[in-house]
């Protein structure tokens, strides 16, 4: 593995816009990343292997990346949703095959999200769809605008918006059952 | 981001704000597993890229501009030796430069006139007393961009040095009808048979329709070769001749003197044994010396005659062919100055090629051996890799 070898913005030459490097981008995203794929898969040991995917294909496909063509962080999410959507299917031929749900028990027991959520928040957030929660994820936590989210979610800005709100929506009223 | 971006979240402001109040945070451990294979910045990368990117079409443009530069400076020095002898077309880049001799044929026009037996417009170059090789060529003139070369005018033959033992050796390409090929083959035959010499070897080559070539090799004496040349010349359409000689008579006169000394001390050997002073051992000696030196001559007598015999006879090689061009070997590129530096810078390019294409077969085996043991080295990294994650 090669070692990082950054170069600080202080050192870089005045006057020239230096390419961001590979381990800018990883300080800059990785927690956006990773916030992403654990409200996405709902698991955050998936979320961990898959943030390391996501980069681990970001950094082969890295000499390809054009900055001018897209930020850093929609780029980033777009790979995350595949190596998401992958794991989905892989995690759904398992569970037929093994015919187990015994994830699903686990996540009730423990905060998945994140430790500061409100229990009602933590569990209205695990009876939301994956699909549901992804875009929760894209709009409110890593604040992406409504065309960049629809771009990593590969639907129109309408649909992405729909989307939204229903979620939203359903997270309310999840909470207001949990309340209840 | 546009306010009606944010117009969405209108009404879940609490939830919004707790939500993002506690983003999960990566692990440590994450931040390290994928900074671990974080690569170097980009602009090392992209400095490698743009370098590569300036030296290759840098190396190819200077390539480029040297068979250029080779083109331009060898039709430049073509050009000057043109101008100081338009009649010079001979096949110097195949026999080296050819060499005046002095008295003998001219390079130029009036001079080869002036010389007994040239015809104009021969590339001339004959004999010197040195031995040395020369070459009569005449070539009909160079067709413009093509290397077809067309029929040459008729004139007398080649002047032959009489007074001076050479080796002839003349070749001749003979355009004729294609009903009269056998006909004139035979003819071929006959003229040199009228001359004293024979046919070595005849290779005929025809189509029902006549249409082929005839392929002679004839030896006359070389007193007749010129008259032979000339008769053979007219059987048809002259389309090229070369005719060369080698001078013989330095190393005729070498091999006589040598003889000459050889007899004499075959003289003295002999006065010597018979001699009564002699010891025995003496006596054997000189015996030795006697017998070495009548090998020697022996030896030598036998050079000699292949040398007379060498320049009895003139070899004639004779086409005879139905086509009416020849095909010469090419000069360089056209006729034209731009013709021929782009012969030349072509030829050049060709040769830079054939060094690179050398340079590829000798490296590859090294390049091969290389990539290979560093894709085995790399293999066994991630195999290691592979079980260590898989641990």
């Amino acid at each position: 593995m090669k070692a990082v070898n950054a170069l600080p913005a202080a050192v870089r030459p005045p006057g020239r816009v230096a390419a961001p490097s590979f381990a800018d981008v990883v300080a800059e995203h990785l927690d956006a990343v990773y916030r992403y794929l654990v409200y996405l898969t709902g698991d955050r040991v998936a979320a961990e292997d898959l943030a390391a995917e996501t980069f681990e294909r970001a950094f082969r496909s890295w000499r390809r990346f054009d900055p001018r063509r897209g930020a850093p962080r929609t780029w980033l999410c777009r790979i995350a949703h595949s190596a998401a959507v992958d794991w989905f299917r892989a995690e759904a031929r398992r569970q037929r095959r093994e015919e187990s749900y015994s994830r699903d028990d686990a996540l009730l027991e423990e905060s998945v999200f994140s430790e500061g959520l409100s229990p009602e928040l933590d569990r209205a957030l695990r009876r939301l769809t994956p699909a549901e929660r992804e875009v929760v994820a894209l709009r409110v936590l890593l604040e992406l605008d409504g065309p960049s989210a629809a771009r990593v979610l590969g639907i129109s800005g309408t649909a992405c918006s729909t989307r939204l709100s229903r979620a939203l929506k359903r997270l309310e009223e999840e909470m207001s059952d949990v309340r209840s | 981001m546009s306010a009606a971006d944010w117009s969405e979240l209108d009404g879940y402001e609490a939830l919004v704000s707790e939500l993002r109040a506690n983003p999960p945070v990566a692990p440590e451990r994450l931040r390290a597993r994928v900074l671990e294979g974080a690569p170097a910045p980009r602009r090392q990368r992209s400095r490698k890229r743009r370098l590569a990117l300036v030296v290759v079409p840098a190396a190819v443009v200077l390539a480029v501009g040297a068979a250029l530069v080779h083109g331009f400076v060898s039709t430049g020095s073509h050009e000057r030796a043109s101008s100081l002898a338009p009649t010079l077309h001979t096949n110097e880049h195949l026999l080296g430069p050819v060499k005046r001799a002095p008295g003998a044929a001219s390079t130029t026009p009036e001079a080869a006139s002036a010389h007994k037996g040239a015809v104009p417009g021969w590339n001339a170059a004959t004999q010197a007393p040195s031995g040395k090789k020369y070459l009569l060529d005449q070539s009909a003139a160079v067709a413009s961009g093509s290397n077809v070369y067309a029929p040459v005018t008729h004139g007398r033959a080649v002047a032959i040095p009489k007074n001076r033992l050479v080796h002839a050796v003349a070749s001749l390409q003979v355009g004729v009808k294609s009903s009269n090929l056998s006909d004139k083959t035979n003819e071929a035959s006959q003229i040199v048979g009228s001359f004293g010499g024979y046919a070595q070897s005849v290779r005929y080559q025809a189509s029902r329709r006549g249409q082929g070539e005839a392929i002679l090799a004839l030896r006359v004496p070389v007193q007749n070769a010129q008259k032979a040349i000339a008769k053979l010349g007219g059987l048809g359409t002259l389309l090229s001749q070369q005719v060369s000689t080698q001078d013989l008579q330095a190393k005729l006169s070498q091999q006589n003197s040598g003889i000459g000394s050889l007899r004499r001390a075959i003289a003295v050997y002999e006065n010597a044994l018979q001699s009564t002073t002699l010891s025995a051992t003496e006596r054997v000696a000189i015996q030795i010396k006697l017998n070495n030196a009548r090998h020697a001559l022996a030896r030598l007598r036998h050079a000699r005659n292949g040398t007379l015999a060498s320049g009895a006879t003139a070899d004639i090689s004779l086409l005879l062919t139905t086509r009416n061009h020849a095909i010469v070997p090419a000069h360089h590129g056209g006729s034209t100055r731009i013709g021929r530096l782009l012969g030349s810078a072509a030829h050049f390019l060709a040769l830079e090629g054939i060094i690179v294409l050398y340079a590829v077969i000798v490296l590859a085996p090294v390049l091969l051996l290389g990539g290979l043991a560093w894709w085995i080295l790399r293999e066994r990294r991630r195999r290691d890799e592979r079980l260590l994650a898989s641990a």
